[in-house]
């Protein structure tokens, strides 16, 4: 089956029903266990060392991977993107450019997803069967995410394992849906978990995937992805340019607000990890989330790929000794 | 009896309390002291306190020790509750000040953290991050570029040199530039310890209060002290043992249930 790469999530439905292989080249550059090296070799290729980690990882992770055709999210990601997709197309990678439309204009959501299709020569008829195959997937993640916060049944990992995964269902819809259920019934047997600190992680994914359990090993668990949650279309429409006009993440920090904001209250988050990648635009986003979302916000930075730091877990030590205090302010207000 | 002890990058520091009161305070190099008391028992940190000749006997028998610091996360110091650098600093800031409402400014070897306390409880904190140009290490280089002791340094606030090099270590070039020029030492340290402000103030500027206590090593730099003042128009605080503020807050504070 041909592989088609892609740099951020895209209109997944189109790929399947192309009867193409979707790689999220991030997924395969986070995974991949030489992530690190990965990172290096473009740098070695010479991407600056004050670029965006995850552009550097991608970048070597296509090279590695042989991949000879990319869908780049030109609009509704970063600049970045457009000049690693000018690296790529030099080197002889076949990019396909798609936009988010700032606005999130429905037409031109629309306009966007059918000129994918016309590359990839398939009707919306296909499309929307490939949707509802993939949407019947995305309902058994939406449990698992029900799960983590409503059930404490899952981890913070699992939580944004299984929600990352579904921008290309690792690959195999088929197989990736085993993996899902086989979760499910685990899951289902399992004792709730009862830390006393619940936690919403917003931001793109962390390139340190290992802040869950050391949050748990302090008595923390993160109980909304937000990034993870998006990619997993979390909206239940069957209509397609709604999904993507829905979608927070390729449009501007206002459009994401008013998803973090319910959703933290719903899921009775107690503070807010907010992770910014070094060099990334969204780092200056975070003086608008420290004004509008009412909690406690710990900004953690990430560069490189690989274990947390001593640095990092110093601050997130702090923080969760921090909101334990005040836990036990209020209990002892109340008591 | 209770030991405090703050495991800096730059400074191992020591506290010793009786009946919540300061009996001793001592430091140690860093590397000094783990190469010469330091050892590793399976994973745990284990540090000679008995050899170390800090403590006596008894006094290390009797006494509870709470440990933070750098190393506190690389290894867990055998025998020792561990406490969150931000939380003992906070615990120090409070005993040595008896103040309740401020925002902490901590500037140590490598770390600056700026914490929001209000009522005596930690409200929020912010630390720097994948940089450590606004440090005391910073300080300690460009003293030794401009060939003048820390307490020379620390003595110029007038009339700062303009320097504005993003990195520590191309700041050592830019400071060899403005020598060239013939400026005096007086300016170039007061331009030093005005990089250190400028640096810090985003930070401050997070979490206003009326009063800022300066903790950590770099609060011994008076000039800077100065420089903080004038920019922010806040009263600032400077405790009696501000570089032994870590260790003075471990020394005060209560282990807990998930310590080691």
């Amino acid at each position: 089956m041909h592989r088609v790469g892609f740099t951020t999530t895209i209109p997944l439905e189109v790929l399947i029903a192309a009867g193409r292989q979707p790689v999220d080249l991030n997924n395969i550059f986070i995974t991949g266990g030489s992530s690190c090296r990965l990172v290096e070799e473009a740098e070695l290729a010479g991407f600056p060392r004050n670029v965006c980690g995850w552009i550097k990882g991608i970048y070597a992770a296509i090279r590695e991977s042989g991949l000879s055709e990319v869908v780049a999210v030109t609009e509704g990601d970063c600049s970045y993107t457009k000049a690693l997709m000018e690296v790529l197309s030099l080197e002889g990678i076949r990019i396909v450019p798609f936009a988010y439309p700032h606005d999130r204009d429905a037409g031109s959501v629309r306009f966007e997803i059918e000129k994918l299709m016309r590359h990839f020569d398939v009707g919306w008829e296909e499309v929307n069967r490939a949707k509802e195959r993939l949407d019947g997937i995305r309902r058994k993640i939406r449990e698992i995410d029900r799960l983590t916060w409503q059930e404490n049944l899952a981890t913070g990992w699992e939580n944004h394992y299984f929600q990352v995964s579904a921008t290309d269902m690792n690959g195999d819809p088929d197989c990736f849906e085993a993996e899902v259920d086989r979760f499910l019934k685990d899951a289902a047997g399992r004792n709730p978990f009862q830390e006393r600190i619940r936690l919403a992680y917003i931001g793109v994914p962390p390139i340190f995937p290992d802040i869950y359990s050391f949050l748990e090993t302090l008595g923390a668990r993160v109980v909304f992805n937000e990034t993870q949650r998006q990619f997993a279309m979390p909206y239940d429409t069957s209509d397609m340019v709604e999904q993507y006009r829905s979608y927070t993440y390729p449009y501007d920090i206002f459009h994401r607000l008013a998803d973090i904001i319910p959703e933290t209250g719903r899921r009775k988050a107690d503070a807010v990890i907010h992770y910014v990648q070094s060099f990334c635009f969204r780092q200056i986003e975070d003086m608008i989330i420290r004004k509008k979302l009412p909690l406690p916000i710990l900004t953690l930075e990430g560069d490189k790929p690989g274990p947390l730091d001593e640095r990092t877990k110093i601050r997130l030590e702090g923080f969760v000794e921090m909101l334990e205090d005040r836990d036990q302010r209020e209990e002892s207000s109340i008591q | 009896m209770r030991i405090g002890i703050d495991l800096g990058s730059r400074k191992a520091k020591f506290a010793l309390f009786r009946d919540n009161k300061i009996v001793r305070l001592a430091d140690y190099d860093t590397i000094t002291f783990y190469k010469r008391f330091g050892s590793l028992d399976g994973d745990d940190l284990s540090l000679d306190l008995h050899g170390s000749g800090l403590f006596g006997s008894e006094e290390l028998s009797l006494a509870e020790v709470m440990v933070t610091g750098y190393g506190r996360n690389t290894l867990s110091l055998k025998g020792a509750h561990i406490v969150s650098e931000v939380r003992a600093h906070v615990a120090g800031a409070i005993f040595q000040t008896g103040l309740k409402n401020f925002t902490m400014l901590d500037m140590g070897g490598q770390d600056t953290k700026v914490a929001l306390v209000k009522e005596g409880r930690l409200e929020d904190f912010v630390m720097n991050d994948k940089c450590a140009a606004s440090s005391g290490r910073y300080l300690e280089n460009m003293a030794a570029v401009l060939e003048v002791g820390l307490e020379e340094l620390s003595s110029h606030w007038e009339e700062p040199v303009k320097l504005d090099a993003t990195c520590g270590i191309f700041g050592e070039s830019e400071l060899i530039g403005q020598i060239l020029r013939g400026h005096s030492t007086a300016a170039l340290c007061a331009g030093v310890n005005q990089t250190l402000v400028k640096r810090v103030l985003p930070m401050l500027r997070r979490f206003p209060s009326k009063t800022i206590v300066l903790v950590g090593g770099v609060a011994l730099n008076g000039a800077l002290a100065r420089l903080l003042e004038l920019e922010t128009g806040l009263p600032l605080v400077v405790p009696d043992h501000p570089q032994h503020n870590g260790a003075i807050g471990c020394a005060t504070l209560k282990s807990r249930d998930r310590d080691k």
